[in-house]
């Protein structure tokens, strides 16, 4: 036990005077973090707060358009104007400003829209009524859309939806006022106006989550176990750089010829890196919990996961250290093991849905990202922060977690005396 | 005589090499020896010190180091050894004192007899006022110092050396080879290799000349001198038995 008192004392060392090292570990993931989940913050809040710019010009005035104008306007998504610089807009200026990019969208509805849909209607119904055959398809009403080529679909998507319904609306309310007149004119008993009963199908909306859990996923509950996830399997890089810088400077030689066994030694570097993995991820937890409220993003919800917060941690850190092993081992230089950990890191993340989520992205990805020690430990975290399950929930994980570091520290071993000792 | 090291018929090959490193080497270093260990660039020196350091594992023949066979007792025989490296093999980012801690703290030393024997040292090799500053910052010849401290810390009973003087001044190397004598006299054996004739005449009380991974010659340096005709100094019968071809390792 002092041998291995004495290898943590030196590596605690080394990894403290390795000043670059420590900020590639720390600050730059916290930094990650934190713009990360403010921009995606700020993403979510242009379709939920931020409205959409949309100029609206109703030369209608009756009611499809003041029912577009009204319901466009009570919706919460737009920001309706109905003129530019406080003057009325004409066709050619709405379309100029679209295009300058001063609003999102514009909406021209054409004049005597409204009278077209009633005649329409009138006609349909009393034919209806009489037994002949009417088209509408002569008299449709066409309301036009321009919008800026930088909008996004999902935008452009909500606005034409949102037109239909209405009218929609205004269609089907003047095709039961005159079905309702129809009647009244053949009936001895007059019928009172038949209304369209509004929003009797309720559609609700929850997140599929166990009992317990009431954390409401959001940008902060993803990106900070995404981002510390990053964390922790970047230490390969400062991991790989020691083990090479130990045998580029001979004193990994020396110490072989000491009674320090590799696994004692490895042992060492096993705590101390494990440390760093909780300290990183402690820092980038406690930075969501209370560096994020005071700058105006969702606080981290923790609940009472702790434990298996440590858990998935502390496997996720040995399948981090397991994986700088094989690289430190297998590398020539440090060049090539900095190059070659930073980059594959980078990847296992893309892989393992550090930026984007694993749901959206194709199938075969989808089953590649399984293979990524960082989806393993993202997918625990989220089991624990976003699913509310519990530590039985993280054992597959955590199996795997452990599976990838034991495999790798026998690879290091095997790769170590075929290399080094029985060349 | 005891024996402090016994070669028998050692052979190493590396992997993908033809020529053997170490071919059929059969040496007795007896104990309370400085046995210099001297052939050209390639001859074996290197790897016969490693494989008696456990650094490689040899092909064939047997080796007994203090009394024991590497083949089931290497955690004692590496309690009774000290090896300085050819290269400085010490952590640059750490300052001496604390790569002496290291290195004392795993060959079983603790607390007080440490830091005491650290500060012994430091004494000793005129590096007391340096201590506390990082490797890195540390001149060619102090690094040296430093590097055959750290092999003489828990005082094993063989040392090995290899050519621990390389690149040093004169200054430095007199202090260091006046304070392996005094190292010797106190009972500890020591295995040199030196491409320095004139320093392994004055130092090594046996020498065994080395070359194709085969040993030459075997015996104290005067006698070697006076075996060999027409030589008066050691560097002479170094180059009349292993020639004057240059060696490309």
């Amino acid at each position: 036990m002092n041998g291995l008192r004495w290898l943590i004392y030196k590596d605690g060392l080394l990894l403290l005077r390795d000043k670059a090292g420590l900020c590639m570990m720390f600050l730059m993931p916290m930094l990650l973090a934190l713009i990360m989940t403010y921009l995606q913050d700020s993403t979510f809040n242009a379709i939920h707060e931020t409205r959409i710019p949309l100029l609206l010009l109703n030369a209608d005035k009756d009611s499809l358009g003041m029912a577009i104008e009204r319901q466009i306007g009570a919706s919460g998504i737009f920001s309706v104007a109905t003129g530019i610089d406080g003057q009325p807009a004409e066709r050619d200026a709405l379309i100029k400003a679209v295009g300058r990019g001063d609003f999102m969208m514009g909406i021209i509805i054409p004049e005597n829209a409204t009278n077209h849909i009633r005649k329409n209607v009138k006609r349909y119904v009393a034919g209806a009524f009489s037994g002949k055959n009417i088209s509408l398809k002569s008299d449709s009403v066409q309301v036009e859309i321009f919008i800026d080529p930088v909008t996004k679909n999902s935008f452009r998507s909500t606005l034409i939806s949102t037109l239909r319904e209405y009218a929609v609306r205004t269609e089907s309310d003047f095709l039961f006022r005159e079905i309702t007149a129809e009647v009244n004119k053949h009936s001895p008993l007059p019928a009172p106006d038949i209304r369209l009963a509004r929003n009797k199908v309720i559609l609700k909306e929850q997140y599929a989550m166990p009992d317990k859990a009431k954390t409401i996923p959001n940008s902060t509950q993803h990106n900070i176990p995404a981002w510390g996830m990053f964390a922790v399997f970047f230490i390969a890089v400062s991991l790989s750089g020691n083990l090479i810088r130990e045998r580029g400077d001979g004193s990994f030689t020396r110490l072989r010829t000491m009674p320090c066994p590799y696994y004692l030694y490895m042992s060492a570097k096993v705590i101390i890196y494990s440390l760093v993995c909780l300290l990183q991820l402690a820092a980038i937890f406690l930075m969501g919990l209370f560096l994020f409220p005071l700058l105006g993003l969702p606080a981290l919800t923790i609940g009472n996961g702790w434990l298996s917060l440590l858990g998935v941690g502390l496997c996720s850190a040995l399948a981090a250290i397991g994986y700088g092993t094989i690289i430190g081992q297998i590398a020539s230089s440090h060049q090539q093991a900095a190059v070659f950990a930073s980059v594959s890191v980078v990847i296992m993340a893309a892989i393992g849905g550090i930026w984007i989520p694993v749901f959206v992205m194709p199938l075969p990805m989808q089953w590649l990202s399984a293979c990524s020690p960082l989806n393993w430990g993202l997918e625990g975290f989220y089991d624990i922060l976003i699913r509310g399950g519990n530590w039985r929930a993280l054992l597959p994980e955590c199996a795997a977690s452990s599976a990838f570091f034991i495999l790798c520290a026998i690879a290091a071993v095997v790769y170590d005396k075929k290399k080094r000792i029985d060349i | 005589m005891r024996t402090a090291i016994e070669i028998n018929r050692l052979c190493k090959t590396y992997r993908g090499s033809k020529t053997p490193a170490v071919d059929q080497l059969t040496l007795t270093v007896p104990e309370g020896a400085v046995f210099g260990l001297l052939g050209p660039n390639g001859a074996g020196k290197t790897t016969t010190i490693h494989i008696l350091c456990g650094l490689r594992s040899f092909d064939s023949g047997e080796i007994s180091i203090a009394g024991y066979s590497p083949k089931r007792r290497w955690k004692d025989i590496r309690r009774r050894i000290g090896f300085v490296p050819q290269d400085i093999a010490l952590y640059p980012s750490l300052t001496a004192y604390e790569n002496l801690q290291v290195f004392g703290g795993l060959m079983g030393l603790r607390g007080k007899l440490l830091k005491n024997r650290i500060n012994e040292l430091l004494h000793l090799f005129g590096l007391e006022h340096g201590k506390h500053r990082l490797i890195e910052h540390y001149s060619g010849g102090m690094k040296r110092r430093i590097n055959l401290i750290a092999g003489l810390l828990h005082r094993p009973e063989i040392l090995f050396l290899d050519e621990p003087t390389a690149g040093v001044d004169v200054q430095t190397k007199n202090l260091m080879l006046d304070n392996l004598k005094t190292i010797n006299r106190e009972g500890h054996t020591i295995i040199y290799t030196s491409h320095y004739m004139e320093e392994a005449e004055t130092l090594c009380t046996q020498i065994a000349l080395i070359d194709g991974g085969k040993t030459i010659c075997t015996g104290t340096p005067s006698g070697l001198i006076a075996q060999t005709k027409g030589c008066d100094k050691l560097e002479d019968v170094y180059l009349q038995l292993t020639g004057k071809k240059l060696r490309d390792e």
